[in-house]
């Protein structure tokens, strides 16, 4: 007896208990993947996991700043033919791969080729589409990539289908990093790359471990390890954080209000501007919804800034188009759609609903969604739009949305890499309707049209006024309910330096990250403490 | 004996074979598609035809379904469509650590559980009997949740055994005052044999069928998985690769993981069956 009452004493004593791990160590923990990476070849690198991973790992020819600015990596330089079709990139010298293999032109090419090359099974060509031949040997239409080159070890010269002047910055995708030419059987388990960090262990579902590359060109990463763990769980990440088990934590959506409002934890947090993009996508192409009175009155409908304080405690930042502020194109000076149901009303009249509509609203069952979902609900039915919540577990509500069997689809979008291109493409042109991202069917030709000159339009100026031209059609066409830009909120435990919350997932390579010894582990802990 | 367990085992093969066939069948009407998830959030109609071939999910159903049985035929459960890993792989390396939590919990669930029984059944209404009671109740109210983020073998053993630690001890206690109040333990207790020998040689095994049955089939439901203990604690076992699976519809590693899983169920169901012949002389296999 004396024995399982022994047992169950740290049962009943568990909400107070600390994991008590912040012993001095300097490896740096992470906790942010929630699920186990794909793999770490960059060939398969298509979800977020992964794709952290693999930029520890490999470089590209370009990366990713903290701050989503774009710089030189395994390319120094590069110049563009005056008709916008044709890059050199310049190569680093003197890179070498884990294994001790020095990097080459021809690797790139390998790289890429692999990255397209079917038999792979990767599934995201699209970031070197724009490359000459590309498509076709993806499609398994042509056996060599023309567009692909190396006219010397320290050389790549690439050849575009059509001037596409933000390429440098799809580059920096995990996707596009550079492996070495042929890759052994299990390499997805044991990667060799030039990145700043080696593969030491893999625990499925559990962590990766990396220790520093010491010849890495950038500079050896200062810390003795990095730790990813991988935690299923949000609540459990946020525990190990509590007790200094981890240095860096997402908050969860929904715990936002407890940390801004706690005097102590507050002092932990630190943000991002936000490129992630949360809305309601319209299907243009059911019922009522092909017409835009009635897209704009379900944008009327909505109180979006109580939403937002309610729920995401004021993390949002009012969308008014899909360019968020912090990118060129955006228009500031935009006034988005405010809480009318008068005007609602009005429109739907106007439209030939003087009764209202039914919609059924898709979502997946991750809680905030579904939170989010329940609160349109109860507004769009002040505006008589009477809406059926469908709640499926996420493959199956992305489906149906892909499939175009849903009226409203409630999602967001994330940013692979900083351009307003990056929204306006993918999540409206026309020839990406579908499973290219295009969820609302929106097929607008004068939009399509301005997006495919930015695309194609070197001058930055230029090119950024028709983001923003491109991007006040598709506002005025409605065809979402603009919702907000979510600003990532991170916790950083007080013993880390020079970490700073990436804007895109994969900016952050932690070389410049330490801990320092002093207040290393306990002080939280000690601080959590009720 | 061995007759019998040859027997059960040969048993076992059409229910793996019903199990296969199901699950096959399941997933194919199931929404979601292996390819989706693969190709991540921005795709195109081409590159996502292109992996359905490469994958053969556009062979007519039983084509896919024989090719799929070949496979396990030879021992092979196929590679994940999503890792490009050998499943056979992931199981192996994930099935210790389910083992591991599965084990503790019924380590757990066992000496706590048939302790509280036998103290409860030997003084009915005294004040173990009452602290069992609230246990239990309070034990089998239990979803298997988490509190705190400890990593520790105890805490999701205790999380995951909790349940079984009421229901054995409710089990074990009526078990006990039954077997207490029979004749047999009269005697045994007027030959003068000391209470400690009467209680755990006469009365306990007496009470040791009910007992095995909740142990058996509780091990057998942890061993396949304790999907939410194994998520909130983090823990790298074969619960969370299934769940992650089915996200991903990643076919081959669920059907994989499901058959894994039947066969180890009915190796579980069989020990227990063999466990009952060792507690009770009266039950033989022929």
């Amino acid at each position: 007896m004396r024995r399982s009452l022994a047992l169950l004493l740290p049962f009943l004593a568990i909400g107070c208990g600390g994991g008590g791990g912040g012993t001095e160590r300097r490896t740096l923990v992470d906790s942010r993947d929630n699920y186990d990476p794909r793999s770490l070849d960059p060939a398969l690198s298509t979800d977020v996991p992964t794709g952290r991973a693999v930029a520890y790992l490999f470089d590209g020819l370009t990366r990713f700043t903290p701050d989503a600015r774009v710089i030189p990596a395994l390319a120094t330089s590069w110049e563009t033919s005056p008709d916008g079709l044709t890059y050199t990139f310049h190569l680093r010298r003197g890179v070498t791969f884990t294994d001790g293999t020095p990097f080459v032109a021809r690797q790139v090419l390998a790289s890429w080729q692999r990255v397209l090359d079917p038999k792979v099974r990767g599934g995201r060509g699209w970031p070197l589409y724009p490359v000459l031949g590309a498509k076709e040997y993806a499609d398994g239409k042509s056996t060599t990539l023309q567009g692909l080159s190396a006219p010397n070890d320290s050389t790549v010269v690439v050849v575009l289908k059509e001037p596409f002047a933000i390429f440098p910055k799809l580059l920096a995708m995990p996707v596009a990093s550079v492996a070495p030419e042929r890759v052994p059987e299990g390499f997805g388990e044991h990667p060799i790359g030039t990145g700043p960090w080696k593969l030491v262990e893999w625990k499925h579902d559990d962590y990766l471990l990396f220790a520093p590359n010491e010849r890495y060109w950038g500079g050896r990463p200062r810390a003795d390890s990095l730790k990813a763990r991988i935690i299923a769980e949000p609540s459990t990440a946020v525990a190990e954080f509590q007790s200094g088990n981890v240095d860096v934590l997402q908050i969860p959506q929904g715990e936002i209000a407890d940390w801004q409002e706690d005097t102590e934890r507050r002092k932990l947090l630190a943000s991002t501007p936000s490129l992630e993009l949360v809305y309601v996508a319209i299907n243009t192409t059911r019922g009522p919804l092909a017409d835009v009175r009635v897209r704009q009155a379900l944008n009327y409908a909505v109180d979006r800034r109580r939403i937002v304080r309610n729920l995401i405690a004021g993390r949002g930042e009012l969308a008014a188009g899909v360019i968020p502020s912090s990118l060129p194109g955006s228009d500031k000076a935009r006034v988005g759609f405010a809480f009318d149901t008068t005007r609602a009303r009005q429109l739907l009249r106007e439209a030939g609903y003087p009764n209202g509509i039914d919609l059924e609203l898709w979502t997946s069952t991750n809680p905030i969604y579904v939170r989010i979902a329940e609160t349109l609900q109860a507004y769009l039915k002040l505006s008589g739009v009477r809406v059926k919540v469908v709640q499926r577990e996420s493959a199956a509500a992305r489906e149906a949305a892909r499939k175009g069997r849903a009226d409203l689809f409630i999602k967001d979008w994330y940013a692979d890499y900083p351009d307003a291109e990056n929204f306006l493409y993918p999540l409206l042109h026309s020839a990406n309707k579908g499973v290219g991202g295009n969820v609302s069917f929106y097929a607008n030709a004068q939009f399509d049209s301005l997006v495919t000159l930015a695309r194609r339009e070197p001058d930055e100026a230029k090119r950024i006024a028709l983001y923003t031209q491109a991007d006040q059609i598709a506002f005025r066409d409605a065809p979402m309910i603009f919702l907000w830009f979510y600003s990532e909120l991170y916790a950083v435990q007080p013993w880390l330096r020079g970490f700073q919350p990436p804007v895109i997932f994969n900016g952050q390579p932690w070389t410049t990250v330490t801990t320092t010894a002093a207040t290393n582990g306990k002080l939280a802990s000690r601080q959590e403490q009720p | 004996m061995s007759a019998f367990i040859l027997r059960r085992l040969l048993l076992a093969i059409p229910t793996l074979v019903g199990v296969l066939i199901i699950a096959f069948l399941l997933l194919y009407v199931a929404p979601g598609d292996p390819v989706m998830a693969m190709v991540g959030e921005r795709a195109d109609e081409e590159t996502i035809a292109r992996l359905r071939a490469e994958l053969r999910l556009d062979d007519p159903l039983p084509v896919q379904f024989g090719h799929y049985v070949a496979g396990i035929a030879k021992g092979d459960l196929g590679r994940s469509y999503i890792t490009n890993r050998p499943i056979r792989r992931d199981i192996v390396e994930r099935f210790p650590k389910t083992l591991q939590l599965a084990g503790a919990a019924m380590l757990l669930a066992t000496i706590c559980g048939v302790t509280l029984g036998v103290l409860s059944a030997r003084n009915p209404g005294g004040p173990i009997d009452r602290f069992g009671l609230a246990l239990a109740y309070l034990g089998i109210s239990f979803p298997p949740s988490g509190f705190g983020g400890a990593r520790y073998l105890v805490l999701p053993a205790l999380a995951l055994g909790m349940r079984s630690i009421a229901f054995l001890a409710r089990m074990t206690r009526s078990a006990m005052l039954d077997s207490l109040g029979a004749d047999y333990v009269r005697t045994a207790r007027a030959k003068g044999l000391r209470e400690r020998s009467v209680v755990a040689r006469h009365a306990l095994r007496n009470a040791l069928i009910p007992i095995i049955t909740v142990l058996g089939l509780d091990f057998g439901a942890y061993l396949t998985g304790s999907i939410l203990t194994e998520t909130i604690f983090s823990w790298p076992g074969i619960g969370r690769y299934v769940v992650n699976a089915i996200a991903r519809r990643d076919l081959p590693a669920i059907q994989g993981s499901v058959l894994f899983l039947s066969a180890v169920f009915v190796l579980v169901n069989l020990i227990t069956d063999l466990a009952y012949a060792k507690a009770d002389p009266r039950v033989t296999y022929s």
